[in-house]
């Protein structure tokens, strides 16, 4: 814990202070600080942020629900905000940071205060492609009552904030009733009706939310119907790489699969998918198997 | 009377040497053996006993006492034969005690008086030499093999009876040493030819061969993990004259093909799954080599590693950094060597079947166990990762690919290039850190390209060094002294990355 990031602070009404907090009106935190890329959290715009959250305890449905939204509406370009709490949060984050998007957590202790601490690795992972905020100060530990407090934080952020699974009460139903009365959107994803943890999402839905079916569903209503994308554009590719990004697009997710449909050397193939996956055209799992970013090449 | 004879001792693969010391004396007959012998030793009692009658000589009917010095070092096994009936012939005076002097003996025997091969024969003639014997007599089986260490004569031996002959001009001659070329030529065992498609596989295994590295090959049931792990042998370099004294004389102390000459090709092992610690690095009463030590200048291929005990995997992981296991015992702590080169294969999950398939009916739990293996302890000494994939029916139907032996010349050229840069019998993937500046220079364009794959892949110190050491090997492979950013790209493509 002695190697913290360096925080950074942002006054109400100094630049860079996101607008969406000031909704809040008496509400919104004096003092945010930060670590990580405070130019992010500086040039946040409302309606390309969405704040995903839910339970601690998830089944591995909400696990893989969660992880997929974080990495498609990451990759769309959109700015995932959320808890970094266990579960759900951790998920949507991951998902997004697999998407290569920046993602934003919004913590109940200080910015640099891992918290769970099981996380760390989470942590330091956002704090490389996005940021961590909140209003408390560096180094002050979370307290129980801090939780419910930084929802509304993360309400605010998003111009729409989806449900993955929440017990009945819970933390993310605060963050979803937040995000209504401040005129927000809320989505929630539709689970078994027989499960705990999907009684509020469900229960959400029952009384009114949009059910999120998959990413799209948000896009549909944060970018437009049909919209897959907020418009991010990487550097302009050479002819061959842009080839090789397409096959990667059209289902070569092994450098071999890659080699044997380009017929390119393998050496080669080696070398255009690192020079793509440093581009943030593609992206890689543990196990070395490639996919397409959303990022767009420039027109 | 008393009379003295020199033996070995095996301990792991080195030779102790241990003084047979034996007194025949007035008394009831008897014959008692001392100086912590095990049961095979103790037994050697009737077999002297038996082989001494049937070989002409008299078993003195008196009391005899044999001792093995020094008394603190257990003994095993039958190899002091020999010896005691070396001994037990000068001291009952049938034999000159002088025809002992300067040699030393290693034999298991036959009651009717022939000699048995004994595992060790190489390790204990060297010993010899160093301890100033002028001979050691071995069973005849065994000499080619005693041959091969300098110093000391080899006399093979057939019989007991022939130990009259010693120092006469009956005493047997040694046979010719047996003949070593290096001979890169022959590929050793399947060849990569049949590896059909896959060609970034095949790619992988050459960069891997070329340096040294270790590899994780991670893909469902069919891909050909197992296939291609077992034709690594076939593309690596012969062993140098040293380093195949070093595998047989390895070989040779776990009783393993004692009657083989210099060995053309490197050790491959594959010990299945089930295997203990104790079997994987070594262990037991008294201590023996485990397959890490078989495999040394070699090959050791774990299939399945997730199937691996955890303890097991655990143990691996001071070989795989120190090149030797260290078995330490109560009264003494023994060292093998062990620089091999790790292949590992598993499959996608428990099930095999993988997530992506859609047919996984693995539980989430299940899955993050069996991976946490795979980042486990090996982790950090696995320098590429490579998914397979099944090859399509179009692949399997298309032509062979090249074969072996000329994925062969770029390895040993490569290998040479970092013998010249390291010294004798060196490799890229044991660069360590102090030198990895020095060896590993970045030419103007693959600087900017790594500190990118730094910023934007979120590299680690250890990932940054791995990928250091294998763009080395793979500018190697171009025989170009200098890393191009080409070469870290692929580097940066092949090595293995971290858990998420």
């Amino acid at each position: 814990m002695n190697d913290r990031a360096p925080v950074w602070e942002l006054g109400q009404g100094e630049r860079g202070y996101p607008r969406s907090l000031l909704h809040l009106g008496d509400d919104a935190p004096g003092q945010l600080f930060g670590c990580g890329d405070r130019e992010l959290v500086g040039g946040l715009a409302m309606d390309h942020t969405v704040t995903i959250v839910g339970s601690r305890r998830p089944s591995s449905y909400g696990l893989r629900v969660a992880e997929e939204l974080g990495r498609v509406l990451a990759g769309a370009g959109l700015v995932v905000v959320s808890g970094m709490a266990r579960g759900i949060d951790a998920a949507a984050h991951r998902g997004a940071l697999a998407g290569g998007g920046p993602t934003i957590a919004v913590l109940g202790g200080g910015p640099d205060v891992v918290y769970p601490a099981s996380e760390r690795r989470l942590y330091s992972d956002i704090l490389r492609a996005g940021a961590a905020i909140s209003e408390a100060p560096p180094g002050r530990r979370p307290e129980s009552w801090s939780f419910p407090v930084r929802n509304r934080i993360m309400a605010a952020l998003g111009a729409m904030t989806v449900v993955v699974e929440a017990a009945q009460p819970s933390g993310s139903l605060i963050t979803a009733r937040k995000a209504l009365e401040l005129g927000r959107g809320v989505g929630a994803v539709p689970g078994p009706v027989t499960s705990r943890v999907s009684e509020g999402a469900n229960g959400l839905i029952a009384d009114g939310a949009p059910p999120i079916r998959d990413a799209q569903d948000v896009l549909d209503r944060l970018l437009g119907v049909g919209m897959t994308e907020a418009g991010r554009r990487g550097p302009a590719l050479e002819t061959s790489l842009a080839r090789v990004a397409e096959l990667v697009e059209l289902g070569s997710r092994s450098c071999d699969g890659l080699a044997t449909a380009s017929g390119m050397a393998p050496g080669e193939a080696a070398v255009a998918l690192a020079r793509l996956e440093l581009l943030g055209y593609v992206s890689v799992d543990a196990d070395g198997r490639y996919a397409r970013t959303a990022l767009l090449p420039p027109d | 009377m008393l009379a003295a004879a020199r033996s070995f001792a095996l301990i792991g693969v080195e030779a102790r040497e241990v003084q047979v010391e034996v007194h025949v004396g007035p008394g009831l007959p008897a014959f008692s053996l001392v100086g912590l012998p095990d049961a095979a030793v103790r037994e050697s009692r009737e077999r002297v006993r038996a082989a001494l009658v049937n070989s002409g000589f008299k078993f003195p009917q008196q009391r005899i006492t044999a001792n093995l010095a020094p008394a603190d070092l257990r003994k095993a096994g039958p190899s002091f034969d020999l010896a005691i009936a070396a001994a037990l012939l000068a001291a009952s005076e049938q034999l000159e005690p002088r025809r002992l002097e300067r040699l030393a003996l290693a034999g298991e025997l036959a009651l009717d008086g022939s000699i048995r091969p004994v595992p060790g024969t190489l390790a204990m003639a060297e010993a010899a030499g160093r301890r100033g014997s002028e001979a050691i007599a071995v069973p005849s089986a065994n000499a080619p093999e005693a041959m091969l260490a300098e110093g000391a004569r080899v006399i093979p031996l057939e019989r007991l009876a022939e130990l009259a002959s010693l120092g006469t001009d009956q005493e047997p001659e040694p046979p010719p040493a047996p003949g070593w070329g290096p001979n890169n030529a022959r590929p050793a065992g399947p060849d990569l030819a049949d590896l059909r498609g896959q060609p970034y596989l095949r790619y992988a295994l050459e960069v891997a061969a070329a340096g040294g590295h270790s590899v994780l090959i991670v893909g469902p049931p069919g891909a050909g993990k197992s296939l291609a792990a077992r034709r690594l042998p076939s593309i690596l370099p012969s062993p140098s004259r040293s380093e195949a004294l070093e595998v047989l004389r390895i070989a040779s102390a776990s009783g393993r093909s004692p009657r083989l000459g210099l060995p053309a090709a490197r050790p491959f092992r594959a010990p299945h799954h089930t295997i203990s610690t104790a079997g994987l690095v070594g262990g037991g009463s008294p201590p023996r080599p485990g397959e890490v030590t078989l495999a040394h200048r070699g090959v050791l291929f774990l299939d399945e590693l997730g199937e691996f005990s955890r303890e097991a995997l655990e143990a691996l992981r001071q070989p795989l950094e120190e090149g030797r296991v260290t078995i330490v015992r109560a009264r003494h702590a023994i060292e093998l060597p062990c620089r091999f080169m790790l292949i590992a294969a598993s499959n996608p999950c428990p099930c095999g079947r993988g997530e992506e398939s859609g047919e996984c009916e693995c539980q989430p739990a299940s899955v993050r166990r069996y991976r946490a293996k795979l980042s486990g302890a090996l982790a950090d000494r696995i320098d590429i990762a490579i998914s397979v994939e099944r090859p399509t029916a179009e692949q399997m139907a298309a032509a062979p690919a090249t074969d072996s032996a000329s994925v062969r010349e770029r390895v040993v050229a490569a290998r040479e290039l970092q013998e010249r840069r390291m010294g004798p019998g060196r490799c890229n993937a044991e660069i360590g850190l102090a030198e990895l500046r020095r060896v590993c220079r970045l030419g103007a364009t693959a600087k900017p390209l790594l500190a990118d794959g730094h910023a934007t892949l979120g590299l680690s110190g250890r990932g940054h060094d791995r990928v250091l050491r294998l763009s080395r090997t793979i500018a190697d492979l171009d025989g170009s002294e200098r890393v191009s950013d080409d070469h870290v790209a692929k580097a940066l493509t092949l090595r293995r990355r971290g858990p998420r």
